[in-house]
């Protein structure tokens, strides 16, 4: 009988239940959206920020024997424990990684920075750089380069175009694979192979630095930073302030941005279902009267209610969480390109957050419990 | 016969307003009675106070050696439930609820449902083809019908019926008299408030209520009223 | 006669109305609030995104190619192009000027350290320096605004003194010639006398080139090269709008001599502040130089702004919705709650306009009144909304009053005339009898 109610009751008063249902699902797609949203923004902003370069680097331990810091004689560390780290790093929290040896070689006389790299890992740790040509897919690949574009207007140089490298006594040829236009230092560099590199300067072995990429903010490439110094103890192993900290700041500011906002929004949401289901609560109040004067207690009475309304948030909520789901992958796919994938987790909360709200708007009726039958039946 | 309500010295105020002034009187079992008078007169506070749905703090009103006046907020549930059946003027059926439901409603709260038993007691009242109707579906005689049905099912001692005609038409007026004459004639007590002298004719015996007191509490059957 | 019904509709049952007039007010707080700072946050963020750093780089226009690692120039002193600092004050007249939100000039110059008997690189830059403006103010600028995540252990060296910071991994390395508070003695090779004693007043840790380096006062750095006045590239920080498609056309404009912009283009282009354009005219007024964009800030920055921006319109959108969805509900309910009002007043002979009228009239005064306190509660909650996330508390923009307040009119109107339309069917009866 208890279910009999519960369904008749949402049967017969489906007219009434209208602005309650509505109010349900859409502020169950409201928050439904907002919260599969904000879970999935940080994520995406975290990577958006990796365009900004390397926020590592791996750099000679201070007590290395004693260089000048003038680049014709570079400062250097043994290369073979950091590639080999390099290459088993976990691509899910590195973005990239790549080690680098400058040496000032001579082009057409001209003294120019020449820097060997993983050629395949520089379109991922600089993102931003405009390219004219192809970039090399191989790190193995000896006879590319890249070249800078105040380098390639120096010298003359068109992608295709070979480029002779002297260093002392030594000469390399490449092909200039693309022309890069970074706007920053890169443009007065070439970039060819790290073993082309070695094997110029007869350093073989050997590195400046190595530089990595880690998606994250401020503390947790700090605490990436920490995990590295330990598997490299013979070098310092130091986060690259302008990166990570002007990222950590941006990243908790815009955070808490949309945090708030959709904390506002939620508040609001439930304070529009509270109100509506409280106004059909009211509604209510003769049948209640009624089922008094029948000798129903209060609290059986109220439960039917209760069960009615928390049907309604139930059924509702969990409309309107799918609904917000497919709206934050739409908005996803509006604000970043790429769509937001909804957490299974916001559907339960979703429909337990309006059940409780729903819930909340009945529970007035609760109250009248002391008050007489003939009372709520004559209509105070 | 014995005793089925016993009102001694029964008072009631609504703010300064006094609604029942020290109001006496007895009702034995089986007697169908008139309670009469001018509205304000007290007739309907008395009878939800009988019925358990409105309560006072002096005075006593024993119903089937219950006094309703003691009674705490659990107590008049079970009261309501077990001992009394009423008939309201406005019907007050529950409009998304079958009139089977309705009947099974009562059930319900009393103990369990029985839709045999409910549908049965339909059908005593001339509504058996019309136990699936929704009140919206049936007329206003056929909803006090079912009100009665409601009122009987769990076999109450006492019945309260306040202005159980009021809404009505007169064919429809006549078919729930006669409803009530036939549960009159099986034996049950019946409280009816009435402001009409025709009906009150109907019952045993009259009791004229006016501010709150009783007028005339005439022990034996009136003289019949000339016309 | 209406306004006397408004009245005494509006007097009763003030309990009633106590949660539709908190939605109500509550919605439109939230409305007003969101709006506010959907309006300022592009400025907000973009201000926020300077603790990047400079954007623009502005270098001499004929130079030989710079033998450049991380940033620091190697060149020797003879070698390449120089710009002249006495003309930096211009950048403070373009037309851009106060986006412009600070400058600094670089010249890296290799000298010989007495205390560690080897060379080393100094970069002679400005930390806080007042540039002398052709108007006749000064502006305060240097690497503090262009380089804010340079920070050091001690302090920085004062404008045109006498002191340095040493990058720390050099300090590591020299640990007795490189301390705080000692002096150190430069000259500009192992040869030459007559060099500068500067005193260590901070350590420098970036993770950048400068930690292998000794900051010196720009003049410092003048003096030992030989160059004096002069420097060799320029960091700009300046506010931009992120570029968009007339962006990209007036910078391919600058080098595609047959991409030519109409004149309104060229009006809106100039006028916006695309970094394309505030390089243009940075160059206009420093004759001989190259200025880009450093793509890797300038980019990220872009992006990141416009993504975030679309993202908070959509917030601002669904908070909006949910203050609409709040204020119509309300309406609704209320008309639906007082169907027995409405019977009775049809009972009475009143016409379903002048019933109708009654209630709309109620709901939407109701909603002024909720709108016009919800506007003061968000202007409140938006300046301190601004004042957590930004530090500066957002000002309350006066125009969305009359917004707002025509929004809560708009929604308490059509929130309440779909239950009115249908209270116009009721009969009197029906309603009065409770159904």
């Amino acid at each position: 009988m208890f279910w009999r109610l519960v369904a008749q009751l949402l049967r017969g008063s489906r007219g009434r239940l209208a602005v309650a249902i509505i109010a349900i699902v859409s502020g169950a797609a409201v928050i439904s959206a907002l919260l599969n949203l904000d879970l999935g923004v940080q994520n995406k902003l975290t990577q958006e920020f990796r365009t900004l370069g390397a926020n590592i680097v791996i750099s000679p331990a201070g007590d290395a024997p004693a260089q000048s810091s003038s680049p014709d004689v570079p400062t250097l560390m043994p290369a073979d424990d950091v590639l080999q780290t390099l290459r088993q790093l976990p691509p899910a929290q590195v973005t990239a990684a790549a080690p680098y040896l400058y040496i000032v070689a001579r082009s057409q006389n001209i003294p120019v920075v020449v820097a060997g790299t993983w050629l395949d890992q520089a379109q991922k740790l600089d993102a931003t750089w405009k390219l004219d040509g192809n970039w090399v897919a191989s790190r193995e690949d000896d006879s590319h380069c890249l070249v800078g574009h105040n380098v390639a207007r120096r010298l003359h140089l068109a992608p295709g175009n070979a480029l002779e490298l002297h260093y002392l006594d030594r000469g390399v040829q490449c092909s200039v694979a693309g022309i890069v236009d970074a706007g920053d230092s890169e443009d007065n560099q070439i970039f060819a192979s790290l073993r082309a590199v070695q094997s110029l300067a007869n350093l073989p072995g050997q590195i400046s630095l190595a530089q990595v990429s880690v998606a994250g903010t401020a503390p947790v490439v700090a605490g990436y930073a920490t995990h590295l110094a330990t598997v490299l103890p013979q070098f310092q192993v130091r986060p690259i302030r302008q990166v990570a900290e002007a990222e950590g700041a941006l990243l908790g500011r815009i955070r808490l941005l949309i945090i708030s906002m959709v904390l506002l929004i939620l508040i609001l949401t439930a304070l529009c279902v509270l109100a509506t289901m409280a106004a059909l609560a009211m509604e209510r109040r003769k049948d209640v009267g009624l089922m008094k004067s029948l000798g129903g207690s209060i609290s059986r009475i109220v439960g039917i209610f209760l069960a009615e309304v928390g049907v309604l948030g139930a059924a509702g909520g969990l409309l309107g969480a799918v609904l917000g789901a497919g709206l934050s992958y739409w908005m996803g796919l509006r604000v970043f390109g790429t769509a937001i994938a909804p957490r299974w987790e916001v559907l339960p909360a979703t429909v337990a957050l309006m059940v409780v709200v729903a819930l909340t708007g009945a529970l007035p009726l609760r109250m009248l419990g002391n008050v007489k039958p003939a009372q709520i039946l004559r209509g105070e | 016969m014995a005793t089925l309500v016993h009102v001694e010295n029964l008072r009631k105020e609504f703010g300064n307003v006094r609604a029942l002034d020290g109001v006496s009187f007895r009702v034995n079992a089986g007697e169908w009675i008139a309670i009469m008078g001018p509205s304000g007169s007290g007739k309907t506070t008395l009878i939800n106070i009988l019925g358990g749905l409105d309560t006072t703090t002096t005075g006593q009103a024993i119903v089937d050696g219950t006094d309703v006046v003691r009674l705490d907020e659990a107590g008049l549930t079970r009261f309501r439930a077990e001992k009394i059946g009423f008939i309201f003027q406005q019907f007050h059926l529950v409009p998304y609820l079958t009139a089977l439901e309705n009947v099974m409603l009562a059930q319900y709260f009393h103990s369990t449902t029985d839709e045999k038993e409910a549908q049965q007691s339909l059908e005593r009242v001339g509504l058996g083809d019309r136990i699936e109707h929704l009140p919206s579906q049936l007329s206003g005689g056929e909803q006090q019908r079912v009100a009665v049905a409601r009122a009987l099912i769990n076999h109450p001692k006492l019945i309260l019926a306040d202005e159980p005609t009021g809404n009505l038409d007169e064919a429809n007026e006549e078919i729930v008299l006669s409803l009530l004459r036939e549960l009159h004639g099986e034996g049950h007590t019946i409280l009816m408030v009435t402001h009409a002298a025709t009906i009150g004719r109907l019952a045993d015996r009259r009791i004229e209520f006016a501010h709150g007191r009783l007028v005339q509490a005439a022990a034996a059957p009136l003289k019949p009223e000339l016309a | 006669m209406f306004a006397r019904l408004l009245g005494e509709s509006f007097a009763r049952n003030p309990r009633r109305k106590l949660l539709t007039a908190a939605a109500l007010v509550i919605g439109m707080a939230v409305a007003t609030a969101t709006l506010t700072i959907a309006l300022e946050v592009g400025d907000r963020l973009a201000r926020e995104f300077r603790s990047l750093g400079a954007n623009l780089l502005v270098t001499p226009e004929s130079d030989t190619l710079p033998v450049e690692i991380g940033g620091v120039d190697y060149r020797p002193v003879d070698e390449g192009a120089y710009l002249n600092e006495a003309d930096l004050g211009k950048l403070k007249t373009i037309f851009w000027r106060h986006n412009v939100l600070g400058f600094t000039p670089f010249l890296d110059v290799p000298a010989y350290v007495l205390e560690t008997g080897g060379s080393t690189t100094l970069i002679g830059t400005w930390y806080q320096h007042e540039v002398p403006v052709p108007d006749g103010t000064k502006f305060q600028t240097g690497a503090s605004a262009t380089h804010p995540w340079w920070k050091v252990s001690g302090t920085w060296f004062r404008d045109d003194s006498d002191e340095c910071v040493v990058g720390s991994t050099l300090a590591e390395k020299y640990p007795a010639a490189f301390v705080l508070g000692k002096t150190i003695r430069l000259a500009a090779d192992r040869l030459s006398g007559g060099g500068r004693s500067l005193r260590v007043t901070g350590i420098i840790s970036t993770g950048g080139a400068e930690d292998n380096a000794v900051l010196v006062p720009l003049s410092v750095a003048q003096g030992i090269s030989g160059h004096p006045g002069k420097f060799r590239q320029l960091f700009v920080s300046a506010l931009t709008k992120p570029a968009d498609a007339l962006a990209e056309r007036g910078e391919r404009a600058q080098t595609d001599k047959n991409l030519q912009l109409t004149p309104t283009e060229y009006d809106r282009w100039f006028c916006s502040p695309y970094i394309s354009s505030i390089g243009f005219q940075i160059r206009t007024v420093l004759p001989g130089t190259e200025v880009h964009a450093i793509r890797r800030v300038a980019e990220t920055e872009g992006r990141i702004l416009t993504r975030v921006g679309t993202l908070l319109w959509i917030v601002t959108l669904a908070a909006l919705g949910a203050a609409v969805l709040a204020v119509a509900a309300t309406s609704a309910t209320t008309v639906l709650e007082r169907r027995a009002e409405i019977g009775v007043m049809k009972a009475l002979g009143a016409s379903n306009a002048l019933v109708g009228g009654i209630f709309l009239a109620e709901q939407v005064l109701l909603a002024i009144a909720g709108g016009a306190i919800g506007f003061f509660l968000g202007a409140g909650l938006a300046r301190f909304l601004g004042e957590s996330v930004f530090g500066t508390p957002a000002s309350p923009r006066l125009i969305l009053f009359p917004v707002v307040l025509a929004l809560a009119a708009t929604i308490a109107m059509i929130g309440s005339l779909v239950p009115l339309r249908r209270a116009a069917h009721f009969r009197p009866a029906v309603i009065l009898r409770g159904e």
